[in-house]
């Protein structure tokens, strides 16, 4: 077996924990009817207590537009129309730190009518070239907008930007049924479901990939034709994948985007210098890992095999040396 | 295919010119009426207005063609021949008649006469035209293709000088060309529209009507022939032609009603040799020969030169193995059309109907060789060489004939399935070869493998026999591409089939949870492959149905068709089919339920056997029909009684078996009651009738659905005892097993379900609720087979699974337990390090470090941060170090 200690220092120069607090926009459209107004409010409240309660996003961090504020004036902080999306956005851009997140989830109806894709608001509906005019102001800041409504394929292709993810719960404007994506894309953060690399932290990728197939299931189950093909894009192309891999095109900033607070981003730092290095050894091998995966097709199986097997031995004897030092056990 | 030879028709070229005529004689508003008698069908007054006119008239061409006309279509062709006989001799210098009388010749098979005729008539007389078409039919009925060809193609110059040409003889250019298309498709298209222009020229003569539905007909468009047959037959409701046009229709269209149609064509014209045919066709796919032969001999005292007629002939004979009597018909037709290749693709066809595919390629193969324009031999050929496993080769030829024939459904159903089947995954075991859906091989090869091996040694061992391997099974998750599979077109009720080396069937996912039970469905069709194997596939449809179904419930318990109400209530009404007839049960059902009434009555009839005989005799028979025998000299020689003795037998079987259900069903089936009664009524007869099964039923299950469990008990254990093997959906075991469970009986309720489930194959939920009564009851092993039988109803849901292997882990079942951790990572979990992580679990509890290593790396690859896969993999290496792991191999 390999000796995977000095691979570890040789990589130990390039652990840098990202500074990755994410701030939350949820702008939920016009209902139309009152099941649909709380159906909407519903889901945004679980991804807003998900948000709160799970993953430690300040409360100041969290901004809630809705069609009525009279559905919970304690969280919605404003009425959904065009103007204040819009003013929102901006007051946002203007006050972020480069590298800081935010996701933008947009919730309600969608339309095709001419040659664009809207967002059903009270009052002015918004076009995503509304959208890309307020997006274009988050110069330095990982952004990802979800439109979950219907006819919001045509949100990839005018949004699509570098640095940016677009997800879509229709592949074109002309999947014009309801959609339900927006209810698993919020479960995946609100329950143990989705966090699929086991990192106790649910990536937009993760969402969206158990928002995708668990709606394909849940179709399948009703023995109904899926009418809405959700989709992705965030390598700047216009183009959305429905399957996205990032070796093979879409996924890698959505992988990397998750939903945390200050303390979250900071969590590495301790008084403990033994835990502390533990600490730096594991984020080493863990992007030693995940540089190796993002390199597994040009490598040779075996030698992979051997690379990828050694890591993760090491990997897992750091995690249990770290678990059982937080514990006050000498590490074996 | 039918060539359009067999619709040539007396011509009716005098009714425009009487109408064109400024004048009318005196006879001639007796023609008119004597025409309107004979287009609205009623040919007898035509007849008799018809006669009276030539009687009085010997000289009018007119009125003798009408009577000609109005004998043929009755079937009174030597009437038909004397009449136009007499006018010829009454006018000897007109060949009016002459080509009327040819046509009569024909028909009754004198084809030099007929030539004869043809010749005279197409020098001088007015429908010369039409005898010149008749003519060069003639010449390619016989085999002078090239010559025929030629004499059609001038057809068309008639036509493109534009002079105007009568409605009759816009008929013969539209047969001609008729004639053309069929080597060039695109032709048929001229010859509608010239048939158009004959219609339009005379919109009463329903003659090239019948010819329009005939060329829909041979264009594959069903719906326009079915709509132009019915539009004529409004017109003349008994036509002939016109119901042998719409039975046609039927049967091309998988509709039912062939056979009574073509019938009543029979009924006005006994002697409608077509018609004959046709029923003799279908009564080879009974596998009812002597029928059969009884409609043939009867069309060939009408036509001895009937090509078709002979070849029908040629494959009656051949399917009863009369191997002097199929040569001398082949020879014969062969003597009257050296390169009719219409004989092979109809002994081709006859075989597909009795599961000959090795010999339908043959046939078909010839039919190709003796004509290499035959686009319907082709897609035989191509289609049953895929039913016997040569998929390369059967492609090559279903493409020749989609480029001779582009519009035939067959071809082209078949050619889009194959583009569907290359982008299966196909994968192997032992004796088999499995093609699935990309989606679905995962999963599905997880239990089809198991199963069909399993399947492959037990029905081995049984007949002492082992069919050839290795056997290809295809499985469907479209039932329309399942269907193209089978019969080329979409819409086929079936759940699978078996062509001997190849069986094709409907995946789970194909149709909805309960509609089947894919295990049994799978040994159903093995059980074939191995009934055609031994019996040289001649075994009789309805005997290798009944035995396979037999085979299903030895296969499992619950598995196979059950007794129901409707089987004993339809036996009680007299409505089964007797033993000897059982194959019309499957053909020909009289009532929507009748086949599967048959099937199970099947069943029964082989269960007889073995009881009274033993396992050994039913081999013995399908021996004897490879052998070449009838059933009814099969039962004769291995049985010691002929076929209706054993109708009664049968019957008296029954009558022992269910004693007890048909007396508790009795007043059911003699019962005139509407089926849906009040509540009073049904509390009344309930009372009344303590000894009728579908009364006391009823009142408890009105008690149920009125909150009255309790009540309700009395009424369902009655029934439940009057009727012990009904385990229907709505049986009294279902209601019990749910009033005992809601009242805390959860051993008495898992009592009713495993009744249930050890009767019905089909009920996922009563195997669910089974197997959550058996865990709560501590019995793992109980639930785990509880749940082991729903993955053969729906293995498409990941709990199912889950708790299989749950199950099976706990119980220490290391390689079952190991499936269903591999049936939850097919079924595409979100989670997929979690059902990795599982998966490498079990290894490692079943002792597989090697296995559990590579599965707990794959899980870590996902998640490397994976807790508790980390600590496994901590686990794993420890005992590899300490010399307790499997050797080592990398990913």
């Amino acid at each position: 077996m390999k000796p995977f200690a000095a691979l570890a220092l040789s990589l130990l120069a390039l652990a840098q924990p990202a500074a990755s607090q994410t701030h939350l926009v949820i702008v939920s459209g016009l209902g139309g009817d009152q099941a649909h107004r709380e159906k909407f409010h519903r889901w945004a409240m679980t991804l807003i207590d998900a948000a709160r309660q799970r993953f430690a996003v300040p409360e100041a961090n969290i901004t809630y537009l809705a069609e009525k504020e009279s559905l919970d004036f304690e969280s919605i902080t404003a009425r959904s129309t065009k103007e204040n999306v819009q003013g929102t956005l901006a007051e946002l851009a203007a006050g972020l730190e480069p590298g800081e997140g935010v996701l933008i989830l947009l919730i309600g109806h969608g339309s095709y009518q001419g040659d664009r894709s809207l967002f059903s608001l009270p009052g002015p509906d918004m076009s995503a070239a509304d959208f890309a005019i307020v997006l274009d102001q988050f110069t330095a800041q990982r952004v990802v907008l979800v439109n979950t409504t219907s006819a919001s394929g045509d949100f990839v292709k005018e949004l699509s930007a570098p640095g940016r993810t677009i997800i879509t719960a229709t592949k074109s404007p002309f999947e014009r049924n309801e959609t339900v994506f927006c209810q698993y894309f919020v479960q995946a953060f609100a329950e143990d479901v989705a966090d699929v690399d086991k990192d106790e932290r649910v990536s937009v990728l993760e969402a969206f990939n158990y928002a995708r197939l668990e709606l394909r299931r849940a179709y399948e189950s009703d023995d109904r034709i899926l009418t809405e093909h959700a989709q992705l894009d965030d390598n700047g192309d216009g183009e959305g994948s429905a399957e996205p891999d990032p070796s093979v095109a879409d996924g890698a900033l959505a992988r990397q985007f998750v939903l945390e607070g200050a303390d979250a981003a900071t969590a590495v730092a301790t008084a403990d210098p033994q835990l502390a290095e533990l600490l730096s050894r594991q984020r080493v091998l863990q992007q030693a890992v995940a540089d190796l995966r993002g390199r597994k097709e040009s490598i040779d199986p075996e030698v992979y095999g051997q690379e990828l097997e050694g890591l993760l031995l090491e990997l897992a004897r750091v995690s249990r040396a770290i678990r059982e030092r937080e514990k006050g056990v000498e590490p074996r | 295919m039918s060539s359009p030879q067999q619709y040539i028709r007396p011509a009716t070229v005098w009714l425009f010119l009487v109408l064109s005529l400024p004048w009318q004689p005196l006879h001639a508003q007796t023609v008119t009426e004597a025409r309107t008698a004979f287009r609205s069908g009623r040919y007898n007054d035509a007849i008799a207005m018809f006669s009276r006119v030539t009687r009085r008239q010997t000289s009018s061409a007119e009125a003798a063609r009408g009577l000609v006309a109005a004998l043929v279509e009755v079937g009174r062709y030597e009437d038909a021949q004397q009449a136009a006989q007499r006018f010829s001799r009454g006018n000897p210098n007109s060949a009016e008649l002459a080509n009327a009388l040819g046509e009569v010749l024909y028909l009754r098979g004198d084809r030099e006469g007929a030539e004869d005729a043809f010749r005279r008539a197409s020098g001088a007389a007015s429908d010369s035209l039409l005898a010149r078409y008749n003519l060069a039919a003639q010449h390619y009925e016989s085999g002078a293709i090239e010559a025929a060809r030629r004499e059609f193609d001038r057809f068309i110059d008639v036509y493109n000088r534009g002079e105007g040409l009568t409605a009759a003889e816009l008929r013969a250019v539209a047969g001609a060309v008729r004639y053309l298309s069929l080597q060039d498709w695109q032709l048929a298209q001229d010859a509608l529209r010239a048939y158009d222009e004959a219609i339009a020229a005379d919109p009463g003569d329903l003659e090239p009507q019948v010819w329009v539905g005939e060329l829909f007909l041979e264009r594959y468009r069903f719906d326009l022939a079915e709509e132009t047959f019915a539009a004529i037959l409004e017109q003349s409701p008994g036509h002939p032609r016109a119901l042998l046009g719409l039975a046609r229709t039927f049967k091309s269209a998988g509709m039912p009603g062939a056979f009574d149609t073509a019938e009543r064509a029979l009924e006005v014209n006994p002697n409608l040799v077509a018609a004959r045919v046709f029923l003799a066709q279908l009564l080879l796919e009974s596998e009812d020969y002597q029928r059969a032969l009884v409609e043939l001999e009867r069309a060939l005292d009408v036509n001895p030169t009937s090509l078709e007629a002979l070849s029908v002939l040629a494959a009656a004979r051949f399917l009863q193995g009369d191997e002097a009597g199929f040569a001398a018909a082949e020879r014969q037709v062969l003597q009257l059309n050296p390169r009719y290749g219409g004989l092979y693709n109809t002994l081709a066809e006859a075989c597909v109907r009795t599961r000959l595919y090795a010999e339908a390629v043959e046939f078909a193969q010839r039919a190709v060789e003796l004509d290499p324009t035959s686009w319907r031999g082709f897609t035989l050929l191509g289609i049953n060489q895929m039913r016997t496993g040569r998929m390369r080769a059967g492609r090559e030829n279903l493409e020749t004939a989609f480029e001779g024939d582009p519009h035939d459904p067959w071809t082209k159903n078949t050619l889009d399935l194959l583009d569907t089947l290359v982008q299966y995954t196909e994968t192997s075991t032992e004796r088999f070869n499995f093609a699935m859906d990309a989606g679905e091989a995962g999963l599905l090869s997880l239990y089809f493998g198991e199963l069909a091996e399993e399947a492959y040694d037990s029905l081995a061992a049984k007949y002492g026999f082992r069919a050839a391997t290795p056997v290809r099974v295809e499985v469907f998750p479209n039932h329309e591409d399942f269907s193209v599979r089978t019969v080329g077109l979409t819409g086929l009720g079936a759940l699978g089939v078996s062509f001997g080396p190849v069986v094709a069937m409907d995946s789970p996912s194909a149709r909805e949870t309960g509609d089947f039970n894919w295990g049994s469905t799978l040994w159903h069709e093995l059980a074939h492959t191995f009934h055609m194997g031994i019996s040289d596939h001649r075994v009789p449809r309805w005997f290798t149905e009944g035995l396979a179904v037999y085979e299903e419930r030895r296969a499992r318990p619950g598995w196979g068709d059950d007794v129901n109400p409707g089987f004993l209530v339809a036996y009680l009404q007299g409505r089964l089919v007797p033993v000897s007839k059982l194959n019309d049960g499957f053909m020909r059902p009289a009532y929507p339920e009748q086949i599967g009434h048959s099937y199970y009555q099947a069943s029964l009839v082989c269960e007889l056997i073995e009881r009274e005989h033993g396992f050994q005799t039913l081999v013995e028979l399908l021996e004897e029909f490879g052998a070449g025998r009838s059933i009814t000299s099969a039962f004769e020689s291995v049985l010691a009684m002929d076929i209706e003795e054993f109708d009664t037998v049968f019957d008296d079987y029954l009558q022992e078996r269910f004693a007890g259900p048909l007396a508790a069903l009795r007043s059911t089936a003699s019962s005139d009651d509407p089926p849906h009664r009040s509540r009073e009524e049904i509390a009344d007869r309930a009372r009344r009738q303590p000894d009728d099964f579908v009364a006391q039923l009823a009142m408890g299950t009105l008690l149920v659905e009125q909150g009255r469990p309790h009540e309700a008990i009395g009424y369902l254990e009655q029934a439940k005892s009057l009727f012990p093997e009904y385990a229907g959906d709505d049986s009294p075991y279902w209601h019990l097993a749910r009033i005992y469970k809601e009242q805390g009986g959860l051993e008495r309720a898992a009592a009713e379900l495993d009744h249930l489930t050890a009767i019905n194959e089909r009920n996922y939920a009563a195997r669910m609720e089974l197997a959550e009564l058996r865990e709560a009851l501590n019995d793992r092993r109980g639930a785990a087979a509880a749940l082991q039988q729903a993955v053969y109803i729906d293995p498409m849901g990941i709990d199912l699974h889950l708790k299989l292997a749950e199950l099976y882990a706990g119980l220490s079942e290391w390689t079952r337990a190991i499936r269903e951790r591999k049936a939850v990572l097919a079924l595409n979990p979100v989670d997929r390090a979690e059902a990795q992580y599982q998966l490498a679990r079990v290894y490692f509890d079943a002792g597989d470090i090697e296995n559990a290593r590579r599965a707990v790396l794959r899980a870590l690859e996902d998640a490397p941060n994976f807790q508790k896969a980390q600590d496994l993999l901590l686990e794993i290496h420890s005992r590899i170090e300490t010399g307790n792991g499997n050797q080592v191999r990398r990913l």
